[in-house]
């Protein structure tokens, strides 16, 4: 037990509390002065910082973004990597193993690599594959860059989804399917009302770490940004903390930084309580 | 998703935590190096820490400094290459100044010395600072003025040139640009024939188009009683912005990311015979057409004239300031006044030299450059660096127009529009710092 305290303490308590205490903390200048003294001093400023946090439009609108990519991309991530763990689980495929690898295989990759492969596949000077499109196709243009990278991150994680879901069919016992069987009922009929309801809980499980990792993005927009400045230094609440922090907005440091992070985790901690709060009334 | 993405934040924030004790341990062994040379004498250590280049066919800051430290047994100075970004840099030396344990010299982007001034990073260094005026130019040298206050010397500077393919310029029939208004013409009949005299670099707007301002004779921070005063928006940003709505009106300029393909394809299908860009560009620019039949084609020029004469504003460039808590600041100074004038060297790295003097040309300037005198030209180009464009703190923030000149590309905004966000993002930034600003 004691290994395991002081590694969550270390890692997991004191970071969160130094940015709890930070979102309440400001850096002002000690003196007057165009350079204010040449020193800054952490001063408590109570809510001010979140105060300024929530009511930055600026905030919202990124807050708005991921959560349209959310709806879309999360039930196609979900929906796929189910239909794949079904086919892995259904003794139609030869070789489970191999594809097992094969469909988690994205997601050994860095996500920040990951990223730039895309953006090399969507860069219309260099793509392989762009000029067998049509005419005008733009990857990341303001009414497609969402989801182009919805697509990054499907690729990325439904694997990992999928495992997810594998592990849960496997543990549903066998006996189940031979008493469907002696019922009369086919493959699908076995698929669709015994093993699907049986996953309920690792679909909850899949859906909650991708509202927080949604609510997160972080990776894909960044790198897009690289060579899409018209994104902003904002274009998702993430991108926002990660400049206020490194002094690319304004207001900047640790403590609005922190803000924001307190926002976001406040959030998605939300939605994921009311998702689980809806599916939890709907099983019973 | 991803479990990795949770704790990004609160991982930016541990860094400091965790940097912190890596770098007590640093800290304490570098204490210990200096104990042990005070047992031998009077020697001291300087840390110096930079983000400079260590390519195979330059002379590194590590072999430069072995000759100082041979020359000098008392003062010896141990240099660390950050690898990363600027940013990450200035976030990782706030840490250690507050934790008591920064090197003793940092590089620091002329643009950037204001704001770490204001977070009590830098030491005031006027009198050990000043006593090496002389050997930098005077545009460089204000860099690194923070007010009334030095915080070190200049190493590197961008003063904005003018490039361009001396053999296509000669088909085309046209003269090298003196003035803005010659460009314009020229750019015209250029288009005509399928090629372009500039490009449009969005993606470099912030440091671009102020370095423009400036060659136009602007100065965009300027101080009146105790207050900021912010012009961004000035009748040479003014004039700078009808220049370039112009050609992009009319097509007449290439629109392009200065970091992305499309610039690169443009220059090596010779579509792009000009460029208005920073003296640092000289070092890679052409590299592309190595090999190639524009190898040895393209020359530099100054500047044509904004409108303010024989003048030239500062894109990028930093120099090497004292930290906070520093020991030897005098024997700093020294160091790097000696560091910094050793243009040879630094040339090999790419760099242009703040420090007067034009250093030699290495053979790869004279081979892409069809032998001109690159070096000198780029002396001329910095000795001619308005001298009075300081920065503010929260320049920083003004990278905000970028997304604006993003926008200006589609047509979404003018060129106009960028200067406009210059001058909001800058009051914004001092406002929020909560230093004194007139409105």
């Amino acid at each position: 037990m004691a290994p395991f305290a002081v590694l969550f303490i270390v890692v997991f308590l004191v970071p969160i509390i130094i940015s709890v205490r930070s979102a309440f903390f400001s850096q002002v200048p000690s003196g007057g002065g165009l350079f204010g003294g040449g020193e800054l001093v952490d001063t408590f400023v109570g809510m001010d910082n979140l105060v300024a946090a929530a009511s930055n439009g600026a905030f919202w609108a990124g807050m708005g973004r991921v959560v349209i990519y959310a709806a879309f991309q999360i039930p196609v991530m979900i929906i796929a990597a189910l239909a794949l763990a079904l086919l892995l689980d259904s003794f139609l495929v030869r070789r489970p193993a191999f594809f097992r690898l094969s469909f988690f295989l994205p997601y050994a990759i860095p996500g920040v690599i990951a990223a730039m492969i895309w953006m090399y596949m969507y860069t219309p000077e260099v793509s392989p594959f762009i000029p067998f499109l049509p005419e005008g196709t733009n990857f990341m243009a303001p009414g497609t860059i969402l989801a182009s990278m919805a697509n990054m991150t499907t690729w990325t994680y439904t694997g990992y989804n999928m495992l997810i879901f594998l592990a849960a069919l496997q543990s549903i016992p066998r006996e189940l399917y031979e008493a469907a069987r002696l019922d009369g009922a086919n493959g699908f009929q076995i698929a669709t009302k015994i093993k699907v309801p049986m996953v309920r809980g690792a679909a909850l499980l899949a859906i909650l770490l991708s509202i927080i990792g949604t609510i997160q993005l972080f990776n894909e927009p960044m790198i897009m940004a690289g060579t899409n400045a018209w994104m902003g230094l904002d274009y998702t609440p993430m991108m926002l903390t990660y400049n206020s922090m490194m002094g690319e907005i304004s207001p900047s440091g640790s403590g609005p930084a922190s803000a924001y992070s307190l926002l976001m985790a406040v959030i998605a901690g939300a939605l994921a309580v009311v998702y689980s709060f809806v599916q939890r009334k709907k099983a019973n | 998703m991803a479990h990795k993405r949770i704790t990004r934040t609160a991982a930016v924030i541990t860094v400091g935590a965790i940097s912190a004790f890596g770098l007590a341990a640093c800290g304490a062994a570098g204490g210990n190096d200096s104990n042990d040379d005070a047992a031998t004498g009077d020697a001291i250590t300087i840390e110096y820490m930079h983000r400079l280049d260590n390519g195979a066919d330059m002379a590194t800051v590590a072999e430069i400094t072995e000759t100082w430290n041979e020359e000098h047994p008392d003062i010896q100075v141990k240099t660390t290459k950050f690898d990363g970004a600027a940013t990450d840099m200035i976030l990782k030396l706030e840490t250690d100044v507050k934790a008591g344990n920064a090197p003793c010299l940092a590089q620091v982007g002329y643009s950037e010395a204001p704001q770490l001034y204001v977070k009590g990073l830098l030491e005031d260094v006027t009198t050990e600072a000043e006593k090496y005026e002389d050997n930098f130019s005077a545009g460089a040298f204000a860099g690194m003025r923070v007010g009334d206050v030095v915080v070190g010397l200049p190493q590197d500077v961008g003063p904005l040139v003018y490039f361009y393919n001396e053999a296509e310029y000669a088909a085309l029939g046209l003269a090298v640009p003196s003035t803005i208004e010659e460009l314009t013409a020229d750019s015209a009949t250029a288009a005509a024939a399928g090629k372009y005299l500039t490009a449009f670099t969005s993606d470099e707007a912030t440091h671009w188009l102020a370095a423009q301002s400036a060659a136009a004779g602007e100065t965009w921070f300027s101080t009146e009683g105790d207050e900021w005063v912010v012009n961004a928006e000035g009748e040479g940003s003014q004039a700078v912005a009808a220049f370039w709505q112009n050609l992009l009106d009319t097509d007449q300029t290439l629109k392009a990311d200065r970091w992305g393909e499309p610039f690169t394809i443009a220059l090596n299908d010779g579509s792009l015979i000009g460029h208005v860009g920073a003296a640092w560009e000289a070092g890679f620019l052409l590299d592309s057409l190595d090999g190639t039949p524009a190898e040895g084609q393209w020359r530099i020029a100054q500047l044509p004239d904004y409108g303010a004469g024989e003048l030239t504003g500062p894109d990028g460039g930093s120099g090497v300031a004292v930290l906070k808590g520093c020991d030897y600041p005098a024997e700093s100074m020294e160091f790097t006044n000696w560091f910094n004038t050793e243009i040879d060297d630094l040339a090999s790295q790419g760099l242009v030299v703040a420090a007067k003097g034009a250093p030699e040309n290495s053979e790869k300037m004279l081979r892409q450059f069809g032998g001109q005198d690159v070096n000198a030209e780029l002396a001329t180009a910095t000795a001619n660096m308005n001298p009075d464009f300081p920065y503010a703190p929260g320049f920083s923030t003004l990278s905000a127009m970028n997304e604006t000149a993003a926008n200006v590309v589609t047509g979404d905004a003018t060129v106009a529009d960028i200067f406009t966000t210059a001058q909001n993002t800058a009051v914004k930034a001092l406002t929020d710092l909560g230093l004194p600003v007139a409105e």
